[in-house]
């Protein structure tokens, strides 16, 4: 995860230490520092800021798309940008998930939580089930 | 044996202030085991979670592991509802006679139950009496856990609607705004989000954010989903809400209009799902967001149609002079504004262009505005001179006790020479300015009383040559006093070098430059705008 503020760092770590407690979270303050360890780690997940010193956040997410050994890493992008065009450009570079981050940290505590519960339930290679929405008065939804 | 009573009540006391500092359950076999499992004959002390249908959700332990076939057992005798029973699976190989029971229930929460296996050398009353205590400090810490849990739900729920408000209400476009409905609530309350709004009576999908787009995308690319899904929000329309495990639809109510439905897409569990009231409140005031926005972009719709037809649709050709006109509207307000312009040509050869400002804006203003434009044009087209053309709008105004009043001038064109000679006529207006061929520019000269205000017009007069190649420029001054951020007049700083930037352009350019370039002195909370160029051919 990127994140360069080092009173958030202690905060999240403690959210997702309740939150997901099996879960090992790494932080880096730059793109740069990021790609660097990916070259001896295979994490499961990247949380990206875009708002990030150095690399940006798009330039980061381009490069981990181009290593062919990093094609199950799932990227989420987490902003508070409400610029249309980013989120697009986001998805275009390999962006799995784009994430408005909340002003308020309990929330983004509860944004984060929500989004390692669906990301970390969704099998790492490919995401093949499809949502189906039942008629009203059934009860599946998913296959 | 007082010492163990005394021991034990100690132990009891910390159990108590040990609870108060705990917020989850999965921490509470760690603090209410051990005590019970260091009282003299106790073996082994067992924590079992389970629902009210028999469902076990979690094991705990102190002393010997609840494993195998005990686990089993156990389990058997928790839902028995005896308090006592003999040593059963590997306890009585450990030297352990009894089991003793005590089970507690809490509102909402899944049960406990608690067993303590002694041998003889236990007091079973004692045992008995301190595990009816430490279930009463564990049912305390999960009710306690449980109102804690609410309450952070609803203060996370409050500080999403506060935020999810914030940020809907933040644009005034239709399109953005449905797309923040949606992205805020991903995935707080929801995996998806989709905003329907009710066209020609039928749900119309309008913005989709899901925590996987590629799995909405595949959905909403299938025609059978889709069908289902306007079907899903049309229910919700007809009932007031629609819900199945997998999704709920609101139904979405501003000003007492059904305006959509907004569905939101499940991929958790039930315990997970918001109620369906703070769902009922994220619509409800998601609904008067789109509607506001939606209702701007109307208004601002009326407003630049009503604004076009303030103003000519068309300038006359005339021969020898090049005639352009721009309207730059300065600030994104949701008024008409007061200024206008127009010019015509005259049964003698002349030709007036003219041009004003209603003080004020809005549709006071803008019923003005199309009265004085006419007015003035009309007359002036009959061959009335610009002081009686003027003179007769301002008793117009008078008698009708305006309060508002107008700044105007008029420039009378005539060819004169290989020029035009310009008789200028002002009531309180910016004086024109001639942009030369070759600098310096001449500025002209204002002068005059604004109409509606004397009952008889007071009007500056001036006479300006223009020669090939020169250019009379009349505009309103929402052009000159415009301000940047430090509060400096556009006139003052910047007027005079975008003029001679601009020196040697055609009337069209010149004018659509001129515009902007104030607009972007301003930085968009510029007076709207209006400007008239005449420019008098090489030859």
């Amino acid at each position: 995860m990127t994140e360069d503020s080092a009173e958030d760092i202690e905060a999240i770590e403690r959210a997702i230490g309740r939150s997901h407690p099996g879960l090992r979270a790494e932080f880096f303050s730059s793109g740069a520092e990021m790609l660097a360890r990916l070259a001896t780690t295979r994490p499961r997940l990247l949380l990206l800021d875009l708002n990030m010193p150095g690399e940006s956040g798009l330039d980061v997410i381009r490069r981990v798309r181009a290593d062919d050994t990093l094609a199950d890493l799932t990227i989420i992008v987490f902003t508070s940008s409400e610029e249309p065009a980013e989120a697009d450009a986001c998805y275009a570079a390999g962006a799995d998930s784009y994430i408005y981050k909340p002003l308020n940290f309990a929330l983004f505590q509860s944004v984060l939580s929500r989004t390692l519960d669906y990301w970390l339930n969704r099998p790492a290679a490919g995401n093949d089930a499809r949502i189906v929405v039942p008629p009203s008065g059934e009860s599946s939804a998913q296959t | 044996m007082p010492e163990l009573a005394l021991t034990w009540a100690t132990a009891l006391h910390r159990l108590w202030q040990g609870v108060i500092a705990i917020d989850d359950r999965e921490d509470l076999g760690d603090l209410v085991l051990p005590p019970l499992m260091a009282l003299p004959g106790v073996g082994a002390v067992w924590g079992l979670r389970h629902r009210a249908g028999g469902e076990f959700l979690a094991h705990r332990w102190a002393g010997l592991p609840l494993e195998s076939d005990d686990r089993i057992l156990a389990e058997r005798f928790a839902v028995s509802g005896e308090e006592a029973t003999a040593a059963f699976g590997t306890l009585a190989a450990h030297g352990l006679t009894r089991v003793l029971a005590a089970r507690f229930d809490v509102a909402g929460e899944a049960s406990g139950t608690i067993l303590v296996a002694v041998d003889d050398r236990a007091d079973a009353r004692f045992v008995a009496t301190c595990l009816a205590q430490v279930v009463e400090v564990t049912r305390e810490a999960v009710r306690r856990i449980a109102a804690h849990r609410a309450e952070q739900q609803q203060q996370t729920r409050d500080a999403l609607l506060a935020e999810a408000s914030l940020q809907m209400d933040a644009v005034l476009d239709a399109t953005q705004t449905m797309h923040r409905v949606a992205r805020m609530t991903v995935p707080a309350i929801a995996e998806g989000c989709l905003v329907f709004l009710s066209e020609n009576g039928r749900p119309v999908l309008h913005s989709g954010v899901h925590v996987d787009m590629r799995r909405l995308s595949a959905m909403l690319d299938d025609p059978a989903q889709t069908g289902r899904l306007a079907e899903f929000a049309a229910t919700a329309v007809r009932d007031g809400a629609s819900r199945n495990a997998g999704a709920d639809a609101q139904v979405l109510r501003a000003r007492g209009r059904v305006i959509g439905v907004l569905v939101f897409l499940f991929d958790r569990d039930a315990d997970r799902i918001p109620p369906a009231a703070f769902l009922r409140d994220v619509a409800s005031r998601a609904a008067l967001a789109i509607d506001n926005s939606t209702l701007y972009e109307q208004r601002r719709r009326e407003v630049a149609a009503m604004q076009q037809h303030l103003l000519p649709n068309r300038l006359p050709v005339v021969a020898g002079l090049s005639v352009a006109a721009s309207y730059t509207v300065g600030d994104e307000v949701l008024e008409v504004g007061g200024d206008f312009y127009d010019v015509v040509e005259r049964g003698d050869g002349a030709v007036a262009a003219l041009i004003g400002d209603v003080c004020g804006r809005g549709v006071e203003a803008a019923a003005l505005t199309g009265l004085a434009r006419h007015t003035l044009a009309a007359l002036l087209a009959e061959g009335i001179s610009p002081v009686r053309a003027m003179s007769s709008l301002n008793a117009r105004l008078h008698r009708h006790g305006s309060w508002r009043f107008i700044t105007a001038g008029v420039a009378l064109l005539r060819p004169a020479g290989d020029g035009f000679r310009a008789d200028w006529t002002s009531a309180g207006h910016p004086a024109p300015v001639v942009l030369r061929r070759r600098p310096p520019n001449g500025p002209g000269r204002g002068g005059g009383v604004p109409l509606g205000i004397l009952p008889r017009a007071k009007l500056g007069r001036s006479r300006l040559s223009l020669g090939p190649g020169d250019t009379l420029v009349l505009f309103t001054d929402g052009l000159t006093e415009c301000r940047d951020a430090d509060g400096r007049m556009f006139e003052e700083s910047a007027f005079a070098a975008t003029l001679d930037r601009l020196r040697g352009a055609p009337a069209d350019l010149l004018v659509k430059e001129l515009g902007q370039a104030a607009a972007a002195f301003g930085g968009g909370q510029a007076d709207d705008a209006a400007i008239v160029a005449l420019q008098v051919g090489e030859n």
